[in-house]
């Protein structure tokens, strides 16, 4: 089934043309004008991007005919902004993509943005802090009834998807290069599971070749889907802030996890809490961002329905203060061989996972 | 005239006998030796030549036939030397042959008539008191190896002349004194009171020595896990006689042996990262063996152990489960001993400071490429980890936690408790108990089952991590002097167990 109508495919069609026009207009200017050139109109874009190739696009454009393969003939299912499916949130937004792909069903689809939805984005070179951050929120999330979306990377977007599949939840993914194709290639068994349950949309791409003004695309897409954005770590480079942007521009909430401020990692999320965005450290706090404080209760364990001994909640406390192996906790004064058992004692709880380097990571259950 | 000589081939570790045949008979003048002999025994035709006429012996000018039996068994090497001269002596009437079918002859000969030694002589001599023959007859420089079999009779001989005299009925030369190279290198070897500023790595070692137990050292470069491993050996207990005389014979047949006394100290191998699955498991040639072979009863030290080839580090998965190797190539098979004690080093990730997130410059696809290189049943094989952090610079200056000997102590105390539990079972650590051992000799109480159950539940634990982890704590109890292994043991056992996922679960 194909539910992309004519009009829709010559966008695609002329942003595959426009592709290194736009690929320029990101490197060479700032976010907010490459937004305000992707809303505008199919002639006006050409216009105001193309140069000396103005004319000649005109004339292609003027005499574009439908390609079998934009004519019903693809095996996965699309859907433009004049199909009845298409999602509201997105329509009413003159910058959504026109037309996307979509793999898992037009019905599943329907029934995820019925939830609220809520992105979690951040860096692709995250910490094993970060990971397990957005592995949680998104676990806590998913099990409080909410839809949780991200792109299909590595990194902090791969550990939320992860997460809500562990809450046996349905994870909306975003894919940058068709629906088909899964990148990272590895991350293979991951979008598998994501399909059993969810669903996964990248927009359609007329273009053979990877253009760097894709993951911006992906970040416009993530931030008009998801009423809440969380940032759980990012640079401030600008291709980890592009979600951000898009929903401080159309006025959507934005959160951010707080890392150290001595990690180049945390600087951008930091950026964003300094800026207004605001803070999480737990799904409770998406959720009272969502809808309001103390109205939705996220179902998680706190730590004192635990009941911990006080040498466990001791150690528990050092792990997550950075002192995250035996040996810099025996160093803090405990002795080594208690040290080791509560270690134990505490992975076997749940309370604490092994990280990066056999590092310990505190990890709640929600 | 016929003379038969009695003489042994190495097979292996093993010795195999050789009855070496000389003909001699009227025609023109020639020297053949038959019986699959490879190059080495083929040029032993000039060498006995020379020999036998630098001796004042006459050699034959007729024609010569040696056949090395059976025929069907490839000989090897230049120890067939005095048993064909002293064949072509008799048979020639120079000496009397009525000792030479009781003794046994092995010797490389030099051109002026010496004596030298060959490899293999430690499994000669097994195997000539196992024959039931009289005498090895041997050369001196390895005699030294021969009188650690109890029991055989010795004729040590520096030269032709004095093989010739034995074999006359007389006395052969005096054995000389042993060379002493084995004490000095563990006393002045390094110490690990050079290590400063890593205490729970020197603990966690001194466990991994204690049990025999195959341990990964993991840590940022420079932190020190080399010097580490370099220190191992120091902390090991000695070999006990029948592994020195293991040992020994393996070291012995590749010609690596440097001492002439019963070796005390383990061997420690540490091959480059560049090694070959032929260099590191044996069979290139018929009687190579490989590094996991020379390390039987030691250490074997893989340090960058990422950077080995995946199929070289694939094929010690037999070793370290059997504790033996088995060859088989077209021409030749053998079995060789190969329980050893695997230590290895690593970076957690290709950077090298995972975890560490301000340093740590890979992507999570750096992250499980590097785990692909490690993952999967080797490190399933691997007991304990040893964590080698950066240390700060103050700590630099501290006293040393454990030094050398009081450690080697503590290791050598806790193996004598295993020792004496596991004597009767066949093996002498714990890392060498198999399931139904950690049944017998491991009661754990209640709490500790529960601990065991939980840590199966979560899936922390396969079957073989299950046995792993037992062992380890096992171990723990014997250091701590404790008959019964507690639930403390045990958790500490499981806290330094090795993650099979080196970088810790990422998101798929």
């Amino acid at each position: 089934m194909n539910g992309v109508c004519q009009k829709c495919a010559r966008r695609d069609w002329l942003l595959a043309k426009l592709g290194s026009r736009l690929d320029r207009e990101i490197e060479r200017h700032d976010q907010s004008r490459f937004w305000s050139v992707l809303e505008l109109p199919d002639l006006e874009l050409i216009d105001a991007i193309s140069r000396r190739r103005r004319a000649e696009l005109h004339t292609a454009y003027a005499e574009w005919q439908p390609t079998p393969s934009c004519s019903g003939e693809q095996p996965q299912q699309a859907l433009c902004r004049h199909h009845a499916a298409y999602p509201r949130s997105l329509r009413e937004d003159a910058l959504s993509p026109h037309s996307f792909e979509l793999r898992g069903g037009v019905e599943r689809l329907r029934c995820l943005l019925e939830d609220k939805v809520v992105a979690i984005v951040g860096m692709r070179r995250a910490s094993d802090y970060g990971m397990q951050v957005a592995r949680e929120l998104a676990r806590g999330l998913t099990a409080s009834g909410i839809t949780v979306v991200s792109d299909f990377a590595e990194g902090i977007a791969s550990a939320a998807l992860a997460g809500a599949l562990e809450a046996d939840g349905a994870p909306l993914a975003v894919m940058s290069a068709g629906v088909e194709r899964c990148i990272p290639a590895w991350h293979a068994p991951l979008y598998r599971r994501v399909l059993q349950s969810g669903c996964s949309i990248a927009e359609s791409r007329a273009s053979a070749r990877t253009r760097r003004w894709w993951p911006y695309a992906n970040a416009r897409t993530l931030a008009l889907l998801a009423q809440l954005v969380i940032v759980v770590e990012a640079t401030e480079e600008p291709w980890e802030l592009a979600c951000a942007n898009v929903a401080f521009s159309r006025a959507r909430h934005i959160a951010a996890v707080p890392g150290r401020v001595s990690s180049p990692g945390s600087r951008g999320s930091n950026w964003l809490l300094m800026n207004g965005a605001r803070l999480v450290r737990e799904p409770q706090d998406a959720l009272d961002v969502l809808y309001g404080v103390g109205i939705c209760e996220a179902p998680h364990q706190s730590l004192t329905a635990l009941d911990l001994q006080p040498r466990l909640a001791n150690v528990l406390d050092l792990v997550g203060s950075g002192q995250d192996t035996p040996a810099k906790l025996a160093a803090s004064g405990t002795c080594s061989d208690e040290v080791l058992v509560a270690l134990t004692e505490l992975e076997l709880c749940g309370l604490l996972a092994r990280g990066d380097g056999g590092r310990y990571v505190p990890a709640r259950q929600f | 005239m016929l003379a038969r000589a009695r003489t042994f081939t190495l097979e292996g570790l093993n010795a195999r006998a050789v009855s070496v045949e000389i003909d001699i008979r009227p025609g023109l003048p020639a020297f053949t030796i038959v019986g699959l002999a490879d190059a080495a025994v083929r040029e032993a035709r000039d060498r006995v030549h020379a020999a036998l006429l630098n001796s004042g012996f006459q050699f034959p000018a007729r024609r010569i036939t040696a056949n090395l039996a059976p025929a069907d068994v490839p000989k090897m090497g230049p120890g067939f030397d005095l048993a064909l001269a002293c064949g072509i002596l008799a048979a020639s009437g120079q000496i009397p042959s009525d000792l030479l079918d009781t003794h046994a002859l092995f010797g490389e000969l030099s051109l002026d008539g010496e004596v030298r030694a060959c490899h293999g002589t430690l499994a000669v001599a097994e195997a000539t008191k196992k024959a039931g023959l009289a005498m090895l007859v041997l050369g001196t420089p390895r005699a030294h190896e021969a009188t650690l079999v109890e029991g055989l009779s010795l004729g040590v001989v520096e030269c032709l002349t004095s093989a010739a005299r034995i074999l006359s009925g007389g006395v052969g030369d005096r054995l000389p004194e042993p060379s002493r190279t084995q004490a000095s290198t563990l006393r002045n070897g390094p110490d690990l009171s050079d290590v400063r500023g890593q205490d729970e790595a020197v603990r966690t070692l001194l466990v991994a020595a204690a049990g025999a137990h195959n341990s990964l050292l993991s840590g940022p470069p420079g932190t020190g896990k080399t010097m580490l491993a370099g220190r191992l050996p120091s902390i090991l207990p000695p070999l006990e006689r029948s592994e020195a005389i293991e040992v020994m014979r393996i070291h012995s047949a590749t010609g690596k042996l440097t001492g002439s006394e019963l070796l005390t100290e383990r061997p420690f191998r540490a091959p480059h990262h560049s090694i070959t699955t032929a260099g590191l498991i044996g069979g290139a040639r018929r009687g190579w063996v490989g590094e996991v072979v020379l390390a039987h009863n030691g250490v074997l030290f893989l340090d960058e152990l990422s950077e080995f080839a995946r199929p070289t580090l694939e094929a010690l998965r037999q070793p370290l489960e059997d504790g033996r190797v088995s060859i088989v190539r077209a021409r030749h098979s053998a079995v060789y001993p190969a329980r050893f004690m695997l230590i290895a080093a690593t970076n957690p990730c290709p950077c090298g400071y995972a975890g560490e997130r301000e340093r740590c410059a890979c992507r999570e696809v750096d992250l499980a490429r590097h785990r692909r290189r490690l993952s999967g049943p080797l490190l399933d094989r691997i007991d304990l980890l040893v964590r080698v952090e950066r240390t700060a610079a103050d700590h630099l200056a501290d006293e040393p936690s454990l030094s050398s000997a009081r450690a080697r102590e503590q290791v050598i105390e806790a193996r004598q408790r295993q020792a004496k539990r596991l004597r009767a079972d066949g093996v002498l650590v714990n890392a060498q108990m198999d399931a139904s051992m950690l049944r017998r000799h491991l009661k754990l109480d209640r709490r500790g089952e529960q601990i065991m159950a939980c840590a199966r539940e979560r899936g922390l634990l396969s079957a073989r991590g299950q046995h792993r982890a037992l062992r380890v704590a096992r171990t723990l109890a014997d250091l701590d002097g404790h008959e019964r292994v507690g639930a403390e043991q045990i958790s500490r056992a499981l806290a330094l167990r090795p993650e099979v996922d080196l970088s810790g679960r990422r998101a798929a």
